[in-house]
């Protein structure tokens, strides 16, 4: 049967669940609700109410109730219902969740996988759009992943539940039900995702694409459209992996095609498409034929509600396009 | 629904206390009576040690005493077993050495040296303990509530019967976090208690300047579990609340917030003067120091001689000097060990990007 993206998280959970009983959930409205997108529907039946926690509406607490339950030997997935309302969990993220590793000498440890609801593009407004990678991926500590695809939403769920480190699970809104990118998902370990490499999700020789979560789909759209416009090959690498970058797999790609693009649906100062781009000035300088170019939101606050400010705000395949012209006919 | 106690709690274990200065009490034999004590004695020369060390300049970084407040520690945290967790906060350097921390981790730990438990990364006072489920610190106030409330909700889904303490500052309770987490507690029946050392300064600020009410036990009324008060300086007080507490908890009887109203001597740190008090002040709390309260107590039940106390002053600073000794002399971090312990995997560049990575910064 065919799965959406949103379906395989729920199967990600319902499977490591029933793997190991060390595995539960916490957060807003994720047990009778079943989640305010669905995404833990029928969990609270199977597993009941103390692995299933409706938590008090308080994040702070759900992610620091997590990192100590984690300290204690379980492995907890706590859930932020949207990236918007995760600024009071920040010193449990930033200061406990990431460091506490590193400030014991590795003799302590909070194996939590935080899912992490963001995204624009459905006309949620400044508060329920936000795409707020960038905070999470620039704390070293943190594993920060962002699937674009089905089997990975699942196999990347399921690798992080069993990490021995914190990691920060980014889904997509507007991935959960699209039904472009559904898949037949095999059940249990075969699907067990690599949590640390780049994939590239479509070979080519001209430029290099570099993106991730919701992007890659526009990525690939905007790809398509230039083979059909001028036969122009491009390369589309989804980053998975916002934290630790894997760059060696970048470079490579950029080494063949000289070009690079990065799309990042979050703002453009210090985002990730920063510091791809610096690791590939300093390291691919030489393979380079043109200027790296990056499509980004632009610096403002947050997501605008209506709709000509939001379709402004967020990347979109004609700007794609506009910036694979730039690099090719540099 | 909370209960407020205050002070009688010590005229009650005294008075309980008066029957046979010989035979063992029902609720606190004089064995432990004794061990209240030479804990107590044993912290204060442990600090004082460490604050000298700090004056001349032989670690780095800075030191938070507890001197004058050594009764709440002490008296909460003594008999906990190694399976209960300590969430410390940073003045809370004591609670290590009374779970049974390695006098040698301690001092490794103020020494920065590669035999401290956290390898020299914390700062000094922020000594944690894996081996005996004590949270290395942070710095942020009152993070460790709420990390302490998550192992208790590990402990409660385990089945277990270990508890959680956690300290906190009267400052702390100005904070949301302080809050979320008693409030998760509360509505979970957590077995967790939670030690608030009210000691009427955080920093300069005066607790007036933080709260409105005059004793912090109260608001746990808010949180739907027992608050009570307790003065802080009185260890047989603070031990007998604390065990109540604890008992409850490993019970599943829930959580309870202990307010402890205690003084610390000095600054907020080695290089706070605490100009903000008056003389007054600190010499009105110094001659409630608990150690001398708990001498006298000792010698109306004929527990205590000048001797006794000498003794345990004498072999406890050669532990002292040895473990100093040992720490001077422990090597440093190689400079290479700032990479290590980030992931559970190696350090990530090494591992992940071995075509490029390189380890110079």
């Amino acid at each position: 049967m065919s799965a959406t993206y949103l379906e395989a998280i729920n199967a990600a959970l319902t499977e490591e669940m029933r793997r190991d009983p060390s595995v539960f959930l916490i957060g807003e409205d994720i047990g009778v609700f079943g989640g305010a997108f669905g995404a833990t529907k029928g969990l609270l039946d199977e597993f009941g109410a103390d692995r299933v926690i409706d938590s008090p509406l308080a994040e702070g607490i759900i992610v620091s109730a997590a990192i100590g339950a984690a300290m204690a030997g379980l492995r907890p997935v706590p859930e932020i219902q949207f990236v918007d309302f995760i600024t009071p969990a920040m010193d449990a993220i930033t200061q406990q969740a990431a460091k506490l590793r590193y400030r014991s000498g590795g003799t302590q440890t909070c194996p939590i996988t935080l899912r992490v609801c963001y995204g624009g593009g459905t006309g949620g407004g400044l508060y329920h759009s936000q795409t707020n990678t960038t905070w999470f991926a620039h704390e070293p500590g943190l594993i920060v992943v962002a699937p674009a695809t089905v089997s990975d939403a699942k196999g990347m769920l399921k690798a992080s539940i069993r990490q021995d480190d914190p990691v920060i699970y980014f889904e997509h809104k507007k991935l959960y039900r699209w039904p472009a990118i559904k898949e037949d998902l095999p059940a249990g370990d075969d699907l067990l995702a690599d949590l640390f490499h780049c994939a590239i999700r479509r070979p080519g020789k001209d430029a290099t694409i570099v993106t991730y979560g919701f992007m890659l789909q526009l990525a690939l759209q905007a790809a398509e459209q230039l083979a059909e416009e001028n036969g122009a090959d491009i390369e589309v690498i989804d980053l998975r992996v916002l934290n630790p970058i894997d760059h060696d797999t970048i470079l490579e790609s950029v080494s063949r095609t000289g070009r690079l693009c990065i799309v990042q649906e979050d703002h453009r100062t210090l985002g990730i498409g920063s510091e791809i781009s610096a690791t590939v000035a300093e390291q691919a300088f030489d393979c380079l034929d043109a200027p790296i170019v990056r499509v980004s939101a632009p610096d403002v606050p947050a997501i605008p509600a209506a709709e000509p400010l939001e379709q402004f705000y967020m990347p979109n395949v004609a700007k794609i396009v506009d910036a694979l012209h730039r690099v090719l006919q540099y | 629904m909370a209960t407020k106690v205050k002070e009688p709690v010590a005229a009650a274990a005294a008075s309980t206390n008066h029957g046979s200065a010989n035979s063992d009490n029902p609720l606190i034999s004089n064995e432990k009576l004794k061990q209240l004590y030479s804990t107590m004695l044993q912290c204060r020369l442990l600090e004082e040690r460490a604050r000298i060390l700090k004056k001349q300049a032989r670690f780095k970084g800075n030191y938070y005493a507890a001197v004058g407040q050594e009764a709440t520690a002490v008296g909460a945290t003594v008999n906990l077993r190694s399976e209960d967790t300590i969430a410390p906060s940073h003045r809370d350097f004591i609670s290590n050495f009374i779970k049974g921390v390695p006098l040698t981790a301690m001092f490794s730990q103020l020494y920065g040296r590669s035999t401290s438990p956290d390898k020299g990364r914390s700062a000094p006072a922020h000594c944690g303990y894996a081996p005996l489920n004590i949270i290395t610190p942070s710095s942020t106030i009152a993070a460790q509530l709420n990390i302490g409330t998550g192992i208790a909700l590990a402990n409660q889904m385990k089945k277990n019967d270990n508890v959680v303490v956690a300290f906190s500052g009267e400052g702390s309770t100005s904070l949301g976090f302080w809050h979320e987490a008693l409030n998760f507690a509360g509505v979970r029946n957590l077995p967790i208690v939670y030690i608030c050392q009210n000691n009427l300064w955080a920093e300069s600020v005066s607790v007036k300047l933080q709260t409105k009410v005059d004793d912090i036990s109260l608001k746990a009324i808010g949180y739907g579990f027992p608050g009570i008060t307790v003065d802080g300086n009185d260890v047989v007080a603070v031990y007998r609340v604390a065990q109540e507490a604890i008992e409850r908890a490993r019970s599943g009887g829930g959580p309870t917030l202990i307010e402890a109203k205690t003084y610390r001597w000095y600054g907020h740190s080695e290089i706070d003067p605490a100009k903000y008090r008056t003389a007054e002040e600190v010499e009105e709390w110094k001659a409630k120091d608990p150690i001398a309260a708990m001498e006298r107590y000792l010698s109306g039940k004929k527990l205590f001689t000048p001797d006794w106390k000498q003794q345990i002053t004498d072999e406890f600073t050669k532990e002292l000097d040895a473990a100093i000794d040992f720490a001077e002399k422990a090597p440093q971090p190689e400079p290479i060990e700032c990479l290590d312990h980030l992931y559970s995997f190696d350090i990530r560049d090494r591992e992940l990007n071995r075509k490029t990575y390189s380890p110079k910064f």
